[in-house]
């Protein structure tokens, strides 16, 4: 079972003192923000962004000829902690600095890195994953956006939906067809463009959430006209660029913190009301979410030595969304409350925010059953 | 893990492999003690592990001997291995040798015995329950009342009454009745009584919860094994979707058991624990509950049989997840911790280094 084995981190007392001098940033701005359950998804604030990248906390592990620090990915790891933790609103740069910038750095062009991966780290350029389609869900090999070459560049036509943050930002990498599907390689002939968004042809719908607000979109493309160089990597290597990206964001802290700010206010509330009993009906949690942290500590270890954590990654998004989600159970179930959006109760609001935001943890990233074939394979092939 | 550990562990995990037969684990419920391989155990040092050479132990730290113990119960070893050790361990505080004999111990609240002083030593009276192992060890770590005040002492047992009873993985688990035994010499000592139940129980939380770590990997080892051999609808197990998601869910439970049993270890090791033991033992008593209704589930028919080794293992998950306090027991003991924390935060009490605290080496008191 080598492929389950998980290395046991500890920080050094440089990262303690780093991760004392982000909590202190958050804390000062703590005035500024409205802590929020699923902040990375829903928490909208180029301002806060901005602040960030001033501090040198996006892209912090890129080369500094590109912007950024050549700090470790464990020192990112406390960085990405303390925002979640905190519920600090961290969407606009989110997915530029989770997967766009590894993917410039991984297979972009020398112009692409210089053009974009500077803009990121400072917080100013945003970017959206258009991965998913009407018919293409958990099988992107159904995707059937497609881009021709011609004299002009690449003429994108179809559409994308289930867009995280694309009607806020600038660019998207869009998975799409560069030659036809051929029925045994399935895999075969797609590629990732970078797509701006202000480009004519392009039109972003946003669809409503439980919770009533705007997170993700349909993006259609009608005839878009794209630079040739604004191809990402290889023609025709998009489904193994995109898979590479993905075993990233699995295992990452925001798989397994996204309802924190929830259970930061349950516990607080029961230490507060001295309520003994709700405070050991809620231990199961805490339990959880460290055996969980020391994993996806591990595992962002194992990332950096260039280990194979394809298993591990999948076996942690599965495990942590739930986790994720079983917070709100069981803090509903500890306070009785009428959870909602609009409440003045902090705990019925973040209550609120968890039940209404459930659903998405287990599907975004791949769906639990999805992942649980994943794990599997990785474990009986050995 | 150090390059010596590393080999440590390698030559016990050939040893158990080689040595822990399931024939051996199914004669322990028959009433026959594996001699032979407690021979084998005393003699390569692994009895006395985490006891000082100067005091004639074997030398190495905590950390050795837990990830021993976790390869103990991997195997499903019928010996009284974390006994020994844990006796030695807190007898080693007071410069006591290490020995190559047997002992057990137990801190049963509904344990009775007194000791009184006598013209030629002690007379012992009184009853200590689930003792285990009681029948095969030499002498049982107690806490006595000791004209009026609580002492721990350190009974011999060859004039105890021993009445046979045993765990749910057939472990023994004996009633002990002292009727009024006189000693010459005992081993007694002052103690803070509470002070001293909970540092048992916090060492034998830790234990258990490296002993079911190893079960759980044994568990699932086997459960994948299963799911590769056993064909249904014509093809394997594992190609079926349902059975994908318990072996998924089964590899998650280990893993994250096995992780936070490690953390607790590590932590341990360096005399830096603060909520880990606790966390891990309710985390691991919680997921022993999981995985052995999955495990069952997956094996269908056979592995409820006596005659599998599946049983060996989910029985002593479900022994040992009770014994050392259950996951609400550790519940409690958590929910203390983060009530009476000086942190602002839940999030600085997660993230924040524990305070450096020596859980052994303290001394019994």
């Amino acid at each position: 079972m080598n492929k389950l084995k998980i290395p046991i981190m500890g920080f050094t007392e440089e990262q303690e003192t780093f991760r004392n001098e982000v909590r202190q940033f958050i804390k000062s701005e703590k005035e500024t923000f409205e802590s929020q359950v699923d902040s990375w998804l829903s928490g909208y604030s180029p301002e806060f962004s901005q602040k960030l990248g001033k501090k040198g906390w996006i892209g912090m592990t890129w080369p500094k000829q590109y912007g950024g620090k050549e700090r470790s990915s464990l020192e990112r790891y406390i960085v990405i902690e303390e925002l979640l933790a905190a519920g600090a609103p961290i969407a606009a740069h989110w997915f530029a600095d989770r997967q766009t910038g590894p993917l410039f750095l991984k297979f972009g062009t020398d112009e692409q890195k210089e053009f974009f991966l500077p803009k990121i780290a400072e917080g100013t350029c945003y970017f959206s994953i258009g991965l998913s389609e009407p018919n293409a869900g958990s099988d992107l090999a159904a995707i059937s956006t497609k881009a021709e070459r011609t004299e002009n560049g690449w003429v994108l036509n179809g559409m994308k939906i289930w867009t995280s943050g694309a009607h806020l930002s600038d660019y998207m990498i869009v998975l799409c067809r560069t030659s036809p599907k051929k029925p045994d390689r399935k895999h075969e002939g797609l590629s990732q463009l970078v797509v701006d968004l202000s480009s004519p042809g392009v039109t972003i719908r946003p669809i409503k959430y439980l919770t009533g607000e705007e997170h993700f979109n349909e993006v259609f493309f009608e005839s878009v006209i794209i630079p040739e160089e604004n191809i990402v990597g290889q023609e025709g290597n998009g489904w193994k660029q995109s898979m590479a990206e993905l075993a990233y964001e699995r295992s990452g802290p925001e798989r397994i913190l996204s309802t924190f700010p929830l259970l930061e206010e349950l516990i607080g509330t029961l230490r507060e009301n001295k309520d003994v009993q709700g405070m050991g009906e809620s231990m199961k949690l805490l339990s959880q979410l460290y055996s969980l942290r020391h994993m996806s500590i591990g595992i962002a270890q194992l990332l950096e030595e260039g280990a194979d954590v394809n298993t591990t990654a999948a076996l942690v998004k599965d495990m942590g969304t739930k986790f994720e989600k079983n917070v709100a159970e069981v803090a509903r179930l500890i306070i009785a409350s009428h959870p909602s959006m609009t409440s003045d109760v902090r705990f019925e609001k973040l209550l609120a925010q968890s039940i209404l935001h459930g659903p998405g943890f287990t599907l975004r990233g791949g769906t639990t059953e999805i992942l649980r074939g994943i794990v599997t394979k990785g474990v009986v092939a050995e | 893990m150090s390059d010596m550990q590393e080999i440590i562990l390698d030559s016990t995990n050939k040893m158990f492999k080689s040595l822990c037969s399931k024939e051996l684990i199914d004669q322990l419920e028959e009433g026959i003690f594996a001699e032979e391989l407690w021979s084998v155990l005393v003699e390569s040092g692994i009895t006395s592990v985490g006891v000082p050479e100067s005091l004639g132990g074997t030398g190495g730290d905590y950390n050795d001997a837990l990830h021993i113990l976790q390869l103990y119960g991997r195997f499903s070893v019928p010996l009284p291995l974390s006994e020994t050790l844990m006796v030695q361990w807190l007898l080693a505080d007071h410069r006591v040798p290490a020995s190559r004999e047997i002992f057990t111990l137990s801190v049963n609240l509904k344990n009775k015995i007194e000791i009184e002083e006598t013209t030629k030593g002690y007379s012992i009276r009184g009853k200590a329950v689930h003792v285990p192992w009681a029948r095969h060890a030499k002498s049982l770590l107690v806490l006595v009342n000791f004209e009026g005040a609580s002492k721990v002492a350190l009974l011999p047992l060859e004039q105890a009454g021993v009445e046979y009873n045993s765990n749910l993985a057939g472990e023994p688990s004996d009633t002990v009745n002292f009727e009024s035994i006189d000693v010459e010499n005992i081993f007694l000592e002052d103690v803070e009584e509470e002070k001293f139940r909970m540092k048992v129980t916090n060492l034998g939380g830790l234990i258990k919860t490296a002993m079911m770590s190893g079960a759980m990997e044994a568990l699932l080892e086997l459960s994948v094994l299963y799911s590769k051999e056993r064909e249904q609808f014509g093809r394997p197990l594992h190609r079926l979707q349902a059975i994908q998601q318990h072996i998924a869910v089964l590899s998650g439970e280990t893993v994250a058991s096995v992780t936070i049993a490690n953390k607790a270890i590590q932590a341990f090791g360096k005399g830096m624990v603060d909520h880990e033991i606790a966390a891990a033992k309710l985390k691991l008593s919680e997921s022993a509950g999981k995985v052995t209704e999955i495990a069952h589930q997956l094996h269908g028919a056979i592995g409820v049989t006596h005659e599998h080794r599946l049983n060996q293992v989910t029985r002593r998950l479900w022994a040992w997840r009770d014994e050392f306090g259950n996951e609400n027991y550790w519940a409690d003991q958590l929910a203390e911790k983060v009530m009476s924390s000086n942190k602002e935060s839940l999030w600085e009490m997660i993230t924040d280094r524990p305070v450096t605290k020596v859980p052994l080496g303290e001394g019994i008191k």
